[in-house]
């Protein structure tokens, strides 16, 4: 009796040493030093700064957010994780993705990204644009396609019905176009770069049957890149005053102060269209797909893991977790309640009966549509940035008239283009 | 006696010596860095000696970076320099000592916001439909749209035009503080003679303020020459290429968009060389 007695303490004390042991190891902290990130200003990011408490309580860190604009951004993540990798977690896009994995600058995502955290619960088309060369680089913070955005009450006071053809919709900007009543066709981006007037130029060039490389040879200088330049141009004509040397800011600006009738932007802006905080229009927006064959661009932000600052395993998945947390159902979720349409990623909140309740049927179906002709429209490799930027500049040129000649700028992105694959 | 000739000595090397490694080893890295093909995408590197150099003078927008570059330094300098002595004359002229440093004090106010800052201030006064700096424009003409920056003739000459503000006005205050130094008997003798007010300047004041004036004009173009913040965040170097000048083109080619930091420290190193040469020529010049 006494032997099994103390075989049933020993077995007691046994559980109960390896239960303290395995809380003791579940509460060790994850992270030993406070997480760096380099980003973009994000109104989630913003948001999760908030929150700055519960992350120290998870992991046993802190963390801090540098933010620049977008191409300073760019500029400054490539500069830093080439050289001396201060940031542990870098925000990516789908321009530079290929460019920080094939040069080792990021860890897969997966690899340290806690299961508990379901990363299956992204929109697949985001995750998508996350993946290359098999591999997930990071989480979205940001993505999606593009939706045609127009004012409802300029084109029913014109007698214009919503353009389903890109036929239509330039005949419509023209006809919309009534600048003495305040009032421009579109709004376009004209600044120089790969994610501003080439990201709105691609569908176009995609309109048209365009490619951009067939194999290692350059395909893009053909009439499908001519047509599509002359009809950006043409657009332009009847595009908002500021958006010739504008990006996202200057076109999406201009619609939600009243003065542009249709323009097809990324799909953050049909959030912020309907949210009074930060449109003048409200009650006045209608969204469909954008108007036949313009394929929609789709894209995606998110956050990797820095390799440089993250020497070790335990590094990794300390920012792993950072992202992990950044990115989760409960965030997501304070970003529906804060009405952030912009940052929402996840599937199990894109679908929710509060999804629907603040934004409406109309806009989830448009969402639901432009789905289906969302397209990778750019060049999936790491030379994209310095191909697309290089054409942006020639596209600038031609938009504020300091160069004229179409062809001239497509053989001379040609030439750079056969330079670049010639050093690969 | 040899203790006293060894005392500066001893208190001028570590300070020499930090000036000369902070001085030089940037130099000497970027002159390495420019004969290599060094790419921020790539580990790797070889060593191409003057291919850099040689790829840059086929590079038109190198070439068109060095023409921004030149019209800038005259544009930004001779305005700064013309908006200095006019105002500082002015203001010794009509203005009594009160007014004096009143407008002193308002003339300095722009040369202190940081450079970034007065960038984005002037950016969004140059807005086409709500700027201030356009308005003018849109009531004179019924509400037509001007868009300064974003046409390729007006664009330099707009972010010029903010350098001028923040420069010429703080060297106004410096000319009228030269001109209170003067001693008051050769204008008074010139006054007598029957000298009329701008003869007075041109015959007699400025030509007594000839050297420090020339020094403020080098300060000038030394300054102008680090304007990168200002068109970076003005214009980015565009419309196009209208105002990009060398600092921008190299920046562009090094961090933006290729990575190439073995082409952009070789734009880097013909610049130091142009510099070198140029102000040595200038200041013998002036010294002659």
């Amino acid at each position: 009796m006494n032997s099994h007695r103390l075989a049933a303490s020993l077995g007691a004390a046994f559980v109960l040493t390896a239960s303290v042991s395995t809380a003791a190891l579940a509460q060790a902290p994850v992270c030993s030093a406070p997480i760096k990130v380099l980003a973009q200003p994000r109104d989630g990011l913003t948001l999760l700064e908030d929150s700055k408490d519960e992350f120290k309580k998870l992991s046993g860190a802190t963390f801090q957010i540098d933010y620049l604009n977008e191409n300073d951004r760019r500029a400054k993540s490539r500069a830093d994780a080439s050289t001396v990798g201060n940031y542990n977690v870098y925000y990516v896009d789908e321009a530079n993705v290929a460019l920080f994995a094939s040069s080792g600058w990021i860890a897969p995502l997966t690899d340290y990204y806690p299961a508990e955290y379901d990363f299956a619960d992204f929109d697949p088309g985001r995750q998508k644009v996350a993946t290359y060369d098999g591999k997930v680089w990071f989480a979205p913070l940001t993505g999606g396609g593009d939706l045609m955005v127009y004012r409802k009450d300029v084109l029913e006071a014109a007698g214009v019905q919503p353009p389903k053809t890109l036929d239509e919709l330039i005949a419509d900007v023209a006809k919309l176009n009534d600048p003495d009543k305040g009032i421009y066709g579109i709004a376009l981006r004209g600044a120089r770069g790969s994610g501003a007037n080439v990201w709105r130029w691609m569908p176009f060039f995609k309109a048209y049957g365009g490619k951009w490389f067939d194999g290692d040879k350059p395909a893009f200088n053909s009439d499908a890149a001519v047509k599509a330049t002359e009809t950006y141009l043409k657009l332009f004509k009847d595009s908002a005053p500021g958006t010739q040397t504008g990006s996202w800011d200057e076109s999406t600006g201009a619609f939600l102060s009243g003065q542009v009738a249709i323009l097809v932007e990324s799909t953050p802006l049909s959030g912020m269209a309907v949210d009074p905080k930060t449109s003048q229009v409200v009650g006045k927006v209608g969204f469909l797909p954008p108007p036949s064959p313009l394929p929609g661009g789709g894209y995606g932000h998110g956050l990797a893991i820095g390799t440089k600052a993250n020497a070790d395993d335990a590094a990794k998945k300390c920012a792993g977790l950072f992202i992990a947390w950044a990115t989760s159902k409960e965030n997501e979720k304070r970003r529906l309640d804060a009405h952030q349409f912009g940052e929402l990623n996840r599937t199990s909140v894109l679908s929710s009966k509060e999804f629907a309740d603040i934004y409406g049927a109309d806009l989830g179906q448009a969402l639901a549509e432009t789905g289906k002709v969302t397209a990778v429209n750019f060049w999936q490799d790491p030379r994209w940035p310095d191909l697309g930027d290089r054409w942006g500049i020639i596209l600038e040129e031609l938009v504020t008239g300091t160069r004229t000649d179409i062809k001239g700028g497509l053989n001379e992105l040609e030439a750079y283009a056969n330079e670049l694959v010639k050093k690969k | 006696m040899r203790r006293r000739s060894s005392l500066p000595v001893t208190f001028l090397m570590p300070t020499l010596a930090i000036l000369l490694v902070l001085s030089m080893v940037p130099t000497l890295y970027a002159i390495v860095i420019a004969l290599q093909n060094r790419e921020l995408s790539a580990p790797g590197y070889s060593w191409v000696w003057f291919s850099n150099f040689a790829d840059l003078f086929s590079d038109r927008r190198f070439l068109n970076a060095v023409w921004v570059s030149v019209k800038w330094e005259i544009v930004t300098v001779v305005a700064t320099m013309v908006v200095a002595i006019g105002l500082g004359v002015l203001m010794f002229e009509v203005a009594g000592p009160r007014l004096r440093n009143f407008y002193c004090l308002l003339f300095i106010i722009p040369v202190l916001l940081p450079r970034v800052s007065a960038a984005f201030v002037w950016k969004f006064a140059y807005h086409p439909l709500y700027g201030i700096a356009t308005y003018p424009y849109r009531l004179v003409t019924g509400g037509l749209i001007f868009d300064p920056l974003s046409k390729p003739g007006t664009a330099l000459f707009a972010v010029a035009l903010v350098d001028v503000w923040q420069w010429g006005l703080f060297f106004a205050v410096i000319v009228l503080k030269l001109l209170e130094t003067l001693p008051p008997q050769p204008i008074e003798a010139a006054r007598l003679d029957h000298a009329k007010r701008w003869q007075i300047h041109a015959y007699v004041t400025l030509p007594m303020l000839k050297a420090p004036l020339i020094s403020l004009m080098f300060v000038k173009m030394i300054e102008s020459l680090r304007s990168f913040d200002l068109i970076y965040v003005m214009t980015r170097g565009g419309p196009g290429v209208a105002t990009e000048t060398l600092d921008m083109y190299a920046f562009s080619q090094g961090f933006i968009e290729s990575g190439k930091v073995s082409y952009a420290s070789a734009m880097a190193v013909l610049m130091m060389i142009a510099t070198v040469i140029t102000f040595t020529m200038l200041w013998k010049r002036v010294q002659a």
